[in-house]
């Protein structure tokens, strides 16, 4: 009884410790999402480059694909361009879901649409673009609904529309081998 | 001088002018706006409320939860819009389930344990001193006592 009373500080000490050094490795942007194996919520939103062309769920489904929220202020989305355009030549479908930053009214901004086509056109030329095609999130309501903290972000979408993979982050070859690849082609079959 | 001051005061009305009031139907829908964005997390931040957060998450989810409540919804409803889509992790109230089970568990488990302790010990150390106390042991002592003190008086 003595001897064991005498190991139980012992135990608790090394618990705690061993609690304590697997939190350092652990990734505080990690988090269950809670739009997963959820259908695309309702949307009708535009196309970026050709506003008359409105996408919705049931327009942008019928082949598995990537919808990757991005934007040309956001760096780590300009970084992950060259990847996703490696993927795309590699067949993999990917859609932009474009991050349209709050324009702040008080400071005298207002949304402009041609500049920001032009903006998008540039970087896309000089970065390699990944994008079937790219839809414009301006209030960000899609991003909204689906859970989107920040950008980048990405989903896996099924050919019924479903999501079935959410990644905090940019894509680099690791995270795709680790995470992605796998769903991406088991949705192929 | 005067015409200086007057268009001072012009200024700072204009500048006023520019904060965003939020007007509410009822002060109960005034308060229950403060207190779910006192309430519901910042998703992109580490540890911060939407009040107190101007990332552009936070902003929305402010916006939604003012549009929320002047339609009339209810905290509950609110709460459960914000955490279909953001988690669990987005509001400061974890619910209980099997995830969260430890967190209330954990304090009951160590006071019933630190009352185990303390009463185990308490019976060992009785039944030490019990030992130590012992009539055998000490009526033994008093007999070997005794048998010296005779042993010693004989002698003188």
């Amino acid at each position: 009884m003595r001897k064991l009373a005498f190991f139980i500080p012992f135990a608790l000490f090394i618990g705690l410790s061993v609690f304590l050094f697997s939190g350092l490795f652990s990734n505080p942007m990690e988090r269950e999402s809670s739009v997963l194996n959820q259908p695309l919520p309702a949307f009708a939103l535009p196309d970026l480059q050709q506003q008359e062309k409105i996408w919705t769920p049931d327009s942008v489904k019928g082949k598995p694909f990537l919808l990757n929220v991005w934007g040309t202020w956001c760096v780590t989305c300009n970084a992950e361009l060259a990847y996703l355009t490696e993927l795309r030549e590699q067949g993999v479908m990917i859609v932009g879901l474009y991050y349209q930053q709050p324009v702040d009214a008080a400071f005298g901004e207002v949304f402009d649409l041609t500049a920001l086509q032009q903006e998008v056109a540039l970087k896309l030329e000089q970065q390699g673009n990944p994008y079937q095609w790219n839809i414009l999130d301006k209030d960000r309501t899609l991003i909204f609904d689906l859970g989107v903290t920040g950008a980048p972000e990405t989903f896996l979408i099924d050919a019924q529309g479903v999501i079935r993979l959410h990644h905090i982050g940019d894509i680099n070859p690791q995270v795709w081998q680790q995470k992605l690849a796998a769903a991406y082609q088991s949705l192929q079959e | 001088m005067n015409y200086f001051l007057l268009s001072l005061l012009l200024l700072t009305g204009t500048v006023q002018a520019t904060q965003a009031l939020i007007e509410f139907k009822s002060p109960e829908q005034q308060a229950l706006f403060k207190q779910l964005t006192h309430e519901l997390r910042c998703p992109k931040c580490q540890n911060q409320n939407i009040a107190d957060s101007n990332a552009v998450v936070a902003v929305d989810m402010r916006n939604k939860t003012l549009e929320l409540v002047q339609q009339g919804q209810t905290k509950q409803q609110v709460l459960d819009y914000m955490k279909s889509r953001y988690g669990d992790f987005v509001h400061y109230q974890p619910p209980l389930n099997k995830f969260t089970l430890v967190l209330w568990l954990l304090p009951a488990l160590m006071v019933v344990g630190l009352v185990v302790l303390l009463l185990l010990r308490r019976r060992a150390e009785r039944s030490s001193l019990a030992a130590e106390s012992g009539a055998p042991v000490h009526g033994q002592l008093e007999q070997q006592m005794d048998q010296l003190i005779e042993q010693y008086r004989r002698k003188s």
